[in-house]
């Protein structure tokens, strides 16, 4: 019976090893496998949340303050922004203008804009108290960075990513501040800006005071004084023509300098594949590529799925997506919904 | 009269799309079955493995794309690909919860994460050839791992017990709609695999080494979460345990495990035979998840 032999040699040999195995597992439970460093499953992602809007109010002329109310909501930096989406599903950027350590409610404020782009007039006309509303973020790409000294220059409702900022700054910084607005009543947080500021503000109401004298507010400051400014492309164009030598300037536009309503057409370059193309205005980064390399990998075609993220070796990325995390933005992109700030990308593919 | 050849049910293919679900795990408590840590371990292996595996899937079928020859297959394996992205998310989700309540799974996912993302990896076999065997091989795993998420996404599509046991409803909504995804598309692995090699001994010596890696990885997996329980002192895995559980129908019955292999070695074998997809579409008609997702698009 050679082979009730065999039989008995296997299962014994099998005994053995579990015991020997049971006991080495027992030491280490996790034994044998190697672990990937950093691990990929389980990180904490942003992604869209819904929050409840519990309060809908006017801090100023033509100013809604919204606050948004739910749990563990991730904490930001001053400057940092949320993108809000609204019924009608247009995506528009709004300042934080809350406090940052606060988890249970992000706070925004709104100037209608009467001949926008439909954005803040449905923020202040079609809103209220009590609707629930998609936001994601927040995101910050107009960070407090550390120098010898700050010069703050604020625009109307331009003071909302400014006021987290001199709220954060450390007792016995250096900075000063130019608060402009078309009239007193037209400007938000007037009152808090003032008692925080007290003689470090330079305001400037058009109305009573006229134009912002830039050339004033730019005098003795100090060698790398950092210029944060915020407000109307006018205003931010005279910051930049007056910005003294040794300071850096720090720019937060209310819409992308490009293109200010709509999309619009731009190159994309694949790289390894040596060919350049077109993507029009009314279509997608994808539907061109597709065209050149039909293999391209795709599915949900609406930046949820993240099949088809690709890296971005140059260009400025518009971000539609709500998928990617803040440090896969950097480089890469979902070419199915995500567009080109500037006129031309270039993707590794 | 062949046994030799799959045997597809046309009337059992649909078109694929991806559902953009999302799940609030605030009300969840560490045990989702009331009373059952077994139970819940179990099923909660789901959650360490799905993450990383799904990403694997998604990774290996983006390079096969090129090699499909089959327009009808390709959209089928575009729709799959976002469905399994979308699992992916979704039990990934999961693992931040587990964290809060104690439960950390970082040091079992970060071996799963290591083992599809190098051993599973690209970089396993050197390039030309051996690459391209590796790369059948992979699909040819996939295939075989298929075949057990349809049989589960089947069996949690019927498991009656875990409503009868006052199981989260958020829970079971996310391994019911995962499952009713997995029994709708659970044709396209086979067919990609039948269509880029199809050979009956890589479907066999896949699914032995697919198969023997679920149970190694599971039974670990289980005895992780029983051992790192902030609430439990003790209780230890056994297979008694599964089989009483899959008696009850908290877990899939054994015998129903066992019979389920001869299926897919079975050369007649096709994953249409099994499962219903009118009864899948008809749970995603009404999941939660599902309708949410459809409201956001529409």
């Amino acid at each position: 019976m050679p082979k009730l032999r065999t039989v008995a040699l296997v299962a014994g040999a099998a005994l053995l090893t579990r015991r020997a195995l049971r006991r080495r597992v027992q030491a280490s439970p996790l034994w044998p496998l190697p672990a990937l460093d950093p691990p990929l499953s389980g990180r904490p992602r942003s992604r869209a949340l819904r929050l409840l809007l519990t309060a809908h109010e006017a801090v100023a002329d033509g100013v809604v303050q919204l606050r948004l109310e739910g749990s563990g909501l991730p904490r930001w930096e001053p400057g940092a922004h949320l993108d809000l989406v609204l019924p009608s599903g247009l995506v528009r950027q709004y300042s934080l203008c809350g406090d940052p350590e606060d988890t249970s409610s992000y706070t925004v404020a709104t100037r209608l804009v009467e001949d926008g782009r439909g954005g803040s007039r449905e923020v202040h006309e079609q809103l209220a108290e009590g609707m629930e509303l998609e936001v994601r973020g927040p995101r910050n790409r107009f960070p407090l960075v550390e120098a010898p000294a700050y010069v703050f220059v604020a625009g109307g409702i331009g003071i909302t990513p400014v006021l987290p900022m001199l709220r954060a700054l450390p007792d016995g910084t250096d900075w000063r501040l130019l608060y402009g607005g078309r009239s007193r009543a037209s400007m938000p947080f007037l009152e808090e800006v003032s008692k925080l500021a007290g003689d470090r503000l330079t305001l400037v109401a058009e109305d009573e005071d006229g134009r912002p004298d830039l050339a004033a507010l730019f005098t003795a400051v100090p060698e790398g004084t950092a210029v944060y400014c915020c407000g109307p492309e006018g205003l931010m164009a005279a910051v930049e023509a007056h910005l003294p030598e040794g300071a850096t300037l720090h720019l937060e536009r209310f819409t992308p300098r490009a293109n200010a309503g709509g999309n619009h057409a731009f190159a994309v370059e694949l790289r390894r594949s040596e060919r350049t193309l077109t993507v029009p205005a009314d279509s997608t980064v994808l539907a061109a590529v597709r065209r050149e390399l039909p293999d391209t990998a795709y599915s949900c075609e609406q930046g949820f799925c993240g099949t088809c993220q690709q890296r971005v070796l140059e260009g400025e990325i518009e971000h539609r997506d709500e998928l990617l995390t803040d440090a896969e933005r950097h480089e890469s992109m979902l070419i199915c919904v995500s567009r080109a700030r500037s006129d031309r990308l270039v993707l590794d593919m | 009269m062949s046994n030799t050849q799959a045997r597809p049910v046309e009337s059992e293919r649909i078109p694929l799309k991806a559902r953009k679900v999302s799940f609030s795990w605030e009300d969840t408590p560490l045990h989702w079955v009331p009373g059952d840590p077994f139970t819940t371990h179990t099923i909660n292996v789901l959650h360490l493995l799905l993450p990383a595996g799904e990403r694997w899937f998604v990774h290996v079928y983006k390079q096969v794309l090129p090699l499909i020859r089959d327009d009808q297959l390709r959209e089928d394996v575009v729709g799959f690909i976002g469905q399994e992205a979308m699992h992916s998310q979704a039990h990934d989700e999961v693992l931040p919860h587990l964290r809060e309540q104690g439960l950390d799974p970082t040091p079992y996912t970060a071996q799963v994460d290591w083992f599809f993302e190098k051993l599973l990896g690209d970089r396993t076999l050197p390039p030309g050839r051996a690459s391209r065997w590796w790369l059948l091989e992979r699909v040819a795993l996939i295939a075989a791992i298929e075949h057990y998420t349809a049989f589960l996404g089947d069996w949690v599509l019927n498991a009656a017990e875990l409503d009868r046991r006052g199981a989260d409803p958020t829970m079971l909504d996310l391994l019911r709609w995962h499952g009713a995804e997995e029994v709708e598309h659970r044709s396209v692995a086979f067919d990609l695999f039948e269509h880029v090699d199809g050979s009956y001994r890589r479907r066999a010596r896949t699914w032995a080494t697919a198969f023997s890696t679920l149970v190694f990885l599971w039974q670990r997996g289980v005895r992780f979460f029983l051992e790192n329980d902030p609430t439990l002192t003790g209780p230890k895995a056994s297979l008694k345990d599964l089989y009483v559980r899959g008696r009850e129908g908290t877990l899939p019955a054994t015998g129903d495990m066992l019979k389920s292999i001869p299926r897919y070695l079975s050369r007649s074998y096709h994953p249409s035979q099994e499962g219903s997809t009118a009864q899948a579409v008809s749970y995603l008609a009404s999941s939660p998840a599902a309708l949410a997702a459809q409201k956001a698009v529409s």
